[in-house]
């Protein structure tokens, strides 16, 4: 029974794991192929190849410039993030002090609101604190994670209470502590934080394009669409495709750079 | 213009060489700095053509200095204009779709041209008649000029010559009528999805601009377009034209059930899937890059008489600018509809030029005698009827999108659907019916 159980759960995840890769694989092959061919759709094509699609793609804008934009927000964002979260998550977990339920009530309804909700308002906000069309405006209303707090939060609380009261018998103060014992343990949640944190603000769209209006300051999800979508007229995909493939390509690399880092991360927080 | 004509004619008035020098180098140390707004509808390189317009205006005079900013598309666009003017940092001008101006009017965030064209002397009337009449509905409201055609098109019909040969039929003839359309798709379309007779764009926005096609060829008005707060939604027009769809796709059965958007038309078309289809005159520069066998275009087919209704967008100028930044705007708007840029614009997207005066330059006499689809574009102007606008304009042209959608999936009896439609634009409508038509007097 226990083996069936083993074969049906594989089978599950190499299913789940070829309907992932099936967009991915067809946004490579259609990357390869110029013009509009009639079998657009398919998978296994006969050509012609070329690269000739990333060409176009690249030249038809700034790329260089749009990807320093968005690490630099992306950076800038989980920088100030991690260094929010884990003071706010260690809080929450440990401290008390009266009005905790109800702030803690407060961040998590934060969850609940859709972010096109607050456009006007962060928008007017960011014009009063002159940070309008700029990078550091674009980040600003994210250095607070809701997310992030309650997860650092139950991270935290995963952690039994001895370390921190070695610690303290040690002499080590509030932020020692933190530093040098508890980050340490809680690192994988800080990583999987991080993976989510990069990867939503790598993807946006609508804050950037509200937030941002100087060519100088455009980031990689604006400028892909400055090319690559039309409504009234029909699509190259060919084109659409290597554009999003130059705009997926970092993350991509990254994550099967580090892959096994993140896992075996992970893998040690689940042995711990 | 008027700035910089008056400064330079000053510049050039003092006889002192080195005082023009100075005067020039004192006018580029500090141009004025204006941000135009702009969305890209159809695909391709526009953005990079309009950065170089804008580089060829900055370079051209010293006294403004422009920037183009991308702003998505034409909803985005419009988003991301009002929380600008919402925030009180307005662009000092905007390309915006032309059926959102009327909303601007009604809730107060634009300004008319109406000064500054009194300054140029002319009257709004005479300033709109360089353009092409059935641009005006959307663009002088209430006698007052708040939006300058830039780009636009019309829905044109597109059909494969291979196709129509295949079927039996005159590819010099295209269908006229409805009946002809119909009988004509009957014989392109092959049994089990081989190829289909029609299909067009019943995705939002598009639905809303083909629906309005159809009434209006069939006779009806669709909308007041004197008046944001009605629709005739529940009208025999409207009712003849949903059922003239229910036949395409649910007796006749000559057009793919369900909604298609753009990409899957031109993808069946270019693969000789689709014998005609109904798609923007802004698609013509993408289907002429991409199709690679023959196909010729023609106007969209009548039921009482011909109808195309005008899409596309004007520049308008958003409330909250100083009058130095509106001067600076409107010398930017008066050198982009200029009959050499906008012809030139209009040649790189297919959009048709709405300065009438463009189609008298050499280089467009020439792009016309190359492109005979361009021209056929361009003839069917003289049945160009207005577009769609209205109060709260998407959700009222989401009632009657959902409903046709609804049709085209066979889910609904046209006769049911025009009701519903009806019922909820009503609904929609009302907040302003309330305050205007309907406010009690005395």
């Amino acid at each position: 029974m226990r083996v069936d159980g083993r074969h049906l759960a594989l089978l599950a995840a190499s299913a789940a794991a070829l309907l992932w890769a099936v967009p991915f694989a067809w946004m490579a092959v259609a990357s390869l192929r110029p013009g509009v061919p009639p079998d657009i759709a398919s998978l296994t094509p006969a050509g012609p190849f070329s690269l000739g699609n990333f060409a176009l793609a690249w030249t038809s804008g700034d790329f260089p410039l749009w990807y320093l934009n968005t690490i630099v927000m992306c950076g800038g964002i989980l920088a100030v993030q991690l260094a929010t979260v884990s003071m706010a998550g260690y809080a929450f977990a440990r401290l008390s002090f009266p009005g905790l339920d109800l702030i803690f009530s407060a961040f998590l309804l934060q969850l609940l609101l859709i972010p096109p909700l607050l456009i006007v308002p962060n928008l007017a906000t960011l014009v009063s604190l002159h940070l309008y069309d700029s990078l550091l405006g674009v980040m600003a209303p994210y250095f607070a994670s809701a997310f992030g707090v309650f997860l650092m939060r139950q991270t935290f609380r995963a952690i039994p209470r001895d370390f921190e009261e070695a610690a303290m018998l040690d002499g080590a103060s509030i932020p020692v502590l933190i530093r040098h014992v508890l980050l340490p343990l809680a690192r994988p949640g800080l990583v999987a934080f991080s993976i989510v944190s990069v990867t939503a603000h790598w993807n946006e769209f609508l804050w950037p394009l509200m937030a941002l209006s100087s060519p100088s300051h455009q980031v990689l999800t604006v400028g892909l669409a400055s090319f690559a979508s039309g409504a009234e007229a029909g699509s190259a995909w060919g084109v659409v495709a290597a554009g999003t493939f130059l705009v997926a390509a970092p993350l991509l690399i990254l994550f099967l750079v580090f892959q096994r880092r993140f896992v075996s991360s992970f893998i040690f927080s689940g042995i711990k | 213009m008027t700035e910089i004509t008056r400064r330079t004619a000053l510049g050039a008035a003092i006889a002192i060489p080195a005082a023009a020098v100075i005067a020039r180098s004192a006018l580029a140390a500090d141009p004025i700095e204006i941000d135009l707004f702009f969305p890209v509808p159809v695909q391709g390189m526009l953005a990079n053509k309009m950065k170089e317009l804008i580089d060829r205006f900055n370079a051209e005079q010293g006294a403004i200095k422009a920037t183009a900013v991308y702003t998505g598309s034409y909803d985005d666009t419009n988003l991301k204009t009002r929380a600008a003017i919402k925030a009180g940092k307005p662009p000092a001008a905007v390309i915006m779709s032309a059926n959102f101006v009327r909303e601007y009017v009604i809730n107060g965030d634009v300004d008319p041209f109406d000064p500054i064209l009194e300054k140029d002397g002319k009257t709004p009337t005479e300033f709109f008649d360089q353009f092409w009449p059935a641009l005006k509905a959307n663009a002088m409201i209430d006698g007052k000029v708040y939006g300058i055609p830039y780009q636009n098109s019309t829905p044109l019909m597109y059909y494969a010559v291979d196709a129509f040969k295949d079927a039996g039929l005159d590819p010099d003839k295209p269908p006229e009528t409805w009946a002809e359309w119909i009988d004509a798709a009957k014989k392109l379309t092959k049994p089990t999805g081989e190829r289909w007779g029609i299909n067009f764009p019943a995705t939002y926005d598009y639905c809303g601009w083909l629906t309005s096609a159809f009434v209006m060829q069939n006779g009806g008005q669709y909308y007041n377009r004197d008046y944001g707060g009605e629709v005739y939604y529940n009208a025999p027009s409207t009712l003849g034209a949903l059922t003239m769809l229910d036949t395409l796709v649910n007796k006749a059965k000559v057009m793919p059930p369900g909604v298609s958007d753009a990409n899957t038309c031109t993808s069946a078309f270019f693969a000789g899937r689709l014998g005609m289809m109904l798609l923007s005159t802004g698609s013509l520069s993408f289907v002429r890059d991409n199709m690679k066998s023959p196909y010729k275009v023609a106007f969209l087919p009548k039921s009482v008489r011909n109808a195309a209704p005008i899409g596309g967008a004007s520049l308008i100028l958003p409330k909250g600018n100083t009058p130095e930044r509106q001067a600076a705007a409107w010398t930017l708007i008066s050198w982009l509809t200029s009959p050499e840029t906008a012809g030139e614009w209009s040649r790189f997207t297919g959009y048709f030029a709405p300065r009438k005066a463009a189609y008298d330059l050499p280089e467009m006499q020439k792009f016309l005698a190359e492109h005979p689809d361009a021209k056929i574009a361009l003839d069917q102007l003289k049945y160009a009827v207005p577009w769609f606008d209205t109060f709260n304009t998407v959700a009222v042209r989401k009632a009657m999108e959902d409903q046709v959608q609804a049709i085209l999936s066979g889910k609904v009896a046209p006769a049911d659907a025009v009701a519903a439609a009806q019922k909820s634009a009503d609904e929609l409508l009302r907040p302003y019916v309330e305050q205007t038509a309907l406010k009690v007097i005395g």
